[in-house]
C-alpha cells in the first residue's frame, strides 16, 4: 500500500512501529505514514484476502 | 538468520539497494537464479533475501536489501537496509532506480557514494522511460557521477551482461566527490576532523549523519571514540546553533541542487511530445491562477454535489426518510410498546434520546451515508495524487499565518479526524506551529463527519453554504494570522516531493473508501449509543433540563430555540453527533434558514469533541489546551452572535 500523501511504500501494519493516540475504542484502525505522518485507513482482514486473491490472478 | 555459508562460500557481496519497486527482487533473480534463502534480518521480522552467483569465474554472495529512501532510516526496514550497508562490507553496492523517477531518487546515489561506498548504477525500466519518449545519456552521467552506470530493463533482462561486467571490473579505488555549499563543506570539516576511528562510512558521511541527528550514528560514535564524544557533541551543537535551520532540510536541499546539475543535459525530453494530460494536470493544480479554480471545481462537484447533494440529500432521505421513517422505526417502537409497559425503559429504547431513535438512527441512516459519500470523494483525490499538490498551492497563504505547506497534513487529516491531527502535528518542526496548528484544528476545521453533515445540511437551503464558508474561512484565516503575529518564533521552510499524479484506480478507491466507513461504523456506533444513554439518563434525572437552563442565555443570544441547546449537548460527544442533531431538527422544521446557518457556524467554531479535546491535553499540556478551549468557546459564541445580527441587519436567509 502507497501513502496517500507522499506516494511512499508503507511498510506492512505488523512491521510499522507507530504509537496509536488510544482514543478509538478496539484500537487505532489508520496506518501513520512513517516519512509523512500522513493517516491512511488500514485494510481490514478480509479486503486484504481479496486484494491478494486479485493480484495473484493478474499475475497469472 | 542465514549465514554466509549456507547460501554459498563466496568471498566477495553485492548488495542491491534501493527505493521499493524499482525491480531490486528482479534484478535478484536475474542474478541468483533458483537457489536463494529468505530469513529474517537477526532481531528483526524484516525480509532479507540472500543467493549467490558467479560473474567471470568468481563466486558472488547477493544480497536483496528491503526497500529505502534515504541512508537516514526512519522505518524498521530502512535501518535493516542500512546495517546491511554498513556491516556486509560489500565490494560492490548495486543502487537500483527507476529511469521514469531519475530525478527523485539519485540524491540516494549521492549519499550512497559521498558515503564511501563501491556503488554501481543501474537505471532500470529504461524500456518504459524510452517509450514515454526519454532519452538518457548514459555515458555523461557515468562521467558525472564518477562512478559505473548501467542502463536496463532487467524484467527483459536487458542490460544484465553489462551489469555482470561492471560488478567483474570494479575498482574501488575510485572515489567520486560531490561538493555541497562552502559553508555546508565548511560545517562537514569541523565535525569531521574529530573523528578519528575506522568507520565503514567515510568521515564526512558520518558528519553528515550527525548533524542530521541520526541516533543510529551517535550510537556508533558513543562506543567508537567516548573520550573524543564531548567535542564531537561541541562541534555539532555549536553548528545547529549557528545555522538556525533545519539541518536535514538544508541538506536535502543542496543534494537536490547537485543532482538537478548533474542531470542538466543528460534527460533528453522527445521535443515533439506533447505532455499528457496528468502532467499538464498537475502543473495547473500547483500554479495558484489555475489552482484555486481547480480547487472550487474540486470542492463544487467532489463536496457540495457528491456528498452535498447526493450523500445528504437522496441517499439519506432513501435511508431516513424511507426505510427508517416509514418501516423500521414504526415496527421497532410498536415492538417495544408491547413487549414492555415500563416507561423509562420504553424511553430508554424507542423514546426522544433512545437508544434505537437516536443512537442507532443517526449513526445508520444520517451519518453513514453522508461520510460514506465523503470518503469516497476523498479517496479518489487522495489516489490521484491531488492533495500533495494542494499542500505546495496553499504553501503561499499558509506563510502569511506564519505556517507552511507542510502544516496542510494536520489540517487535511483535521478533515477525517481533529483527534488524530492534534497528534500528527508533533511532525511540524516548530512548537510555535504546533500551537497555531492544534488552535486552528479546534477552532475551525471540522472532522469528516461533521462537514459531511454540516455540506448536506446547509446545501439544502439556498445561501446557506456560501456563508458558512465564508465565516470559516475568515474566522480561520484571521485567527491563525493574528497567532502568527502574537507568537514569537522561526517560520521554517517548506520543501516537499510531489508524487506523479494518475488515474484513480478503482480498486484501490473501493478499498479505502470500505476500509474507512468500517473504522468509521466500528468507532462511532458504540459512542452514539453511550451518548443517547447518557442523555436519556440526562433527561430522566431533570440534569438535561438544569443544562439546557444554564446555556439558554448563550442559546437566545445567538437567536436558537432552546432546543438546540441539545445538539451542542451532542456535539462535545462527537462533533458530527452535534451536526446530525441540527440535521434532525431541521427536517422536523424547528429551524429558519437565518438559525439554521447561525447554529451551523457556531457549532463547527464550538469546542472540539471530548476526544480532541483529552489529544491537546496530552500533546500541549494543560495550561494551552485549556487556553485554547476557552478561546475557541468565546470565539464561536461571538462569531455566532455577530453573525446572527447581520444576518437579522441584512436580511439575508430570513
Amino acid at each position: 500500500m502507497k501513502c496517500g500523501f507522499c506516494g511512499r511504500t508503507l511498510p506492512p501494519p505488523d512491521k510499522l512501529r507507530q504509537k496509536p493516540c488510544g482514543a478509538c475504542l478496539g484500537g487505532c484502525r489508520k496506518i501513520h505514514c512513517p516519512w509523512c505522518g500522513y493517516e491512511n485507513p488500514m485494510v481490514p482482514g478480509l479486503l486484504r484476502r481479496w486484494r491478494k486473491k486479485d493480484n495473484s490472478k493478474e499475475n497469472d | 538468520m542465514a549465514v554466509q555459508s549456507e547460501v554459498c562460500p563466496a568471498e566477495r557481496k553485492i548488495v542491491l539497494v534501493g527505493n521499493p519497486n524499482v525491480g531490486k527482487s528482479v534484478l535478484f533473480n536475474a542474478l541468483t537464479g533458483a537457489y536463494t534463502v529468505v530469513s529474517n534480518y537477526p532481531g528483526t521480522s524484516v525480509e532479507v533475501s540472500r543467493g549467490c552467483c558467479e560473474i567471470e569465474g568468481v563466486s558472488y554472495e547477493v544480497l536483496d536489501t528491503p526497500g529505502m529512501y534515504s541512508l537516514l532510516p526512519i522505518t524498521e526496514e530502512e535501518r535493516v537496509a542500512r546495517e546491511i550497508l554498513l556491516k556486509e562490507s560489500a565490494h560492490t553496492v548495486v543502487h537500483v532506480i527507476d529511469a521514469r523517477n531519475l530525478e527523485r531518487m539519485l540524491p540516494m546515489t549521492l549519499q550512497l557514494v559521498e558515503a564511501g561506498l563501491p556503488v554501481v548504477l543501474l537505471i532500470n525500466i529504461l524500456d518504459e522511460a524510452e517509450r514515454r519518449g526519454m532519452h538518457i545519456d548514459i555515458p555523461l552521467l557515468q562521467e558525472k557521477l564518477g562512478i559505473p552506470v548501467i542502463g536496463g530493463a532487467m524484467a527483459r533482462k536487458r542490460g544484465l551482461s553489462e551489469l555482470r561486467q561492471a560488478i567483474a571490473s570494479y575498482n574501488p579505488d575510485v572515489k567520486a566527490v560531490f561538493g555541497y555549499s562552502h559553508e555546508l563543506e565548511k560545517d562537514l570539516a569541523k565535525v569531521s576532523r574529530h573523528l578519528t576511528d575506522d568507520y565503514t562510512l567515510v568521515p564526512r558521511s558520518i558528519a553528515l549523519l550527525l548533524l542530521q541527528k541520526d541516533e543510529d550514528a551517535w550510537a556508533l560514535i558513543k562506543k567508537a571514540e567516548p573520550s573524543r564524544l564531548e567535542a564531537i557533541e561541541k562541534a555539532v551543537n555549536d553548528t545547529i546553533y549557528e545555522r538556525r535551520m533545519d539541518l536535514n532540510l538544508r541538506i536535502s536541499l543542496e543534494r537536490k541542487r547537485i543532482c538537478r546539475a548533474i542531470l542538466e543535459e543528460v534527460i533528453h525530453q522527445q521535443a515533439d511530445r506533447a505532455p499528457t494530460f496528468f502532467e499538464k494536470l498537475a502543473a495547473w493544480t500547483i500554479n495558484p491562477w489555475t489552482g484555486f479554480p481547480l480547487l472550487l471545481l474540486v470542492l463544487y462537484f467532489g463536496i457540495y454535489v457528491f456528498v452535498g447533494k447526493f450523500g445528504a440529500g437522496t441517499l439519506v432521505d432513501l435511508l431516513e426518510g424511507g426505510l427508517f421513517e416509514d418501516y423500521i422505526n414504526p415496527w421497532v417502537i410498536d415492538l417495544v410498546q408491547k413487549m414492555t409497559s415500563w416507561y423509562w425503559l420504553r424511553e430508554l429504547l424507542v423514546g426522544e434520546y433512545g437508544v434505537f431513535t437516536l443512537g442507532v438512527r443517526y449513526a445508520v441512516a444520517l451519518v453513514l451515508p453522508i461520510v460514506g459519500t465523503f470518503f469516497l470523494a476523498f479517496s479518489i483525490m487522495e489516489d490521484v495524487g491531488y492533495f500533495p499538490r494542494l499542500a505546495m498551492l496553499v504553501d503561499r497563504i499558509f506563510k502569511k499565518i506564519g505556517l507552511n505547506g507542510r502544516a496542510v497534513i494536520p489540517m487535511v487529516l483535521g478533515f477525517g479526524c481533529d483527534t488524530m491531527a492534534t497528534m500528527v502535528t508533533r511532525t511540524l518542526e516548530t512548537v510555535r506551529e504546533r500551537i497555531i496548528v492544534t488552535l486552528l484544528l479546534a477552532l475551525a476545521v471540522p472532522c469528516s463527519a461533521q462537514l459531511g453533515v454540516i455540506m448536506g445540511l446547509l446545501s439544502e437551503v439556498p445561501g446557506a453554504l456560501p456563508v458558512w464558508v465564508a465565516c470559516v474561512t475568515l474566522v480561520f484565516l484571521a485567527v491563525g494570522f493574528l497567532s502568527a503575529r502574537l507568537l514569537p518564533g522561526e517560520r521554517p521552510m517548506f520543501y516537499m516531493e510531489l508524487p506523479p499524479m494518475r488515474l484513480p484506480q478503482a480498486r484501490n478507491v473501493l478499498i479505502k473508501t470500505v476500509s474507512r466507513m468500517q473504522w468509521y461504523f466500528l468507532e462511532i456506533f458504540p459512542l452514539f449509543i453511550f451518548a443517547s444513554v447518557l442523555l436519556w439518563a440526562g433527561k430522566m434525572t431533570g440534569a438535561l433540563n438544569g443544562l439546557v437552563r444554564v446555556m439558554a442565555p448563550a442559546i437566545s443570544a445567538l437567536g436558537l430555540p432552546a432546543k438546540t441547546t441539545a445538539a451542542f449537548i451532542f456535539g462535545f460527544f462527537r462533533r458530527d453527533f452535534g451536526a446530525a442533531g441540527l440535521y434532525d431538527m431541521h427536517a422536523q422544521g424547528l429551524l429558519s434558514p437565518r438559525q439554521l446557518t447561525v447554529a451551523a457556524v457556531t457549532m463547527t467554531l464550538f469546542v472540539p469533541c471530548i476526544a480532541q479535546f483529552l489529544m491537546m491535553k496530552k500533546e500541549r499540556g494543560w495550561k494551552v489546551s485549556l487556553g485554547i478551549f476557552m478561546m475557541v468557546t468565546l470565539l464561536a459564541f461571538g462569531v455566532g452572535w455577530g453573525l446572527n445580527l447581520v444576518l437579522g441587519f441584512t436580511g439575508w436567509l430570513a
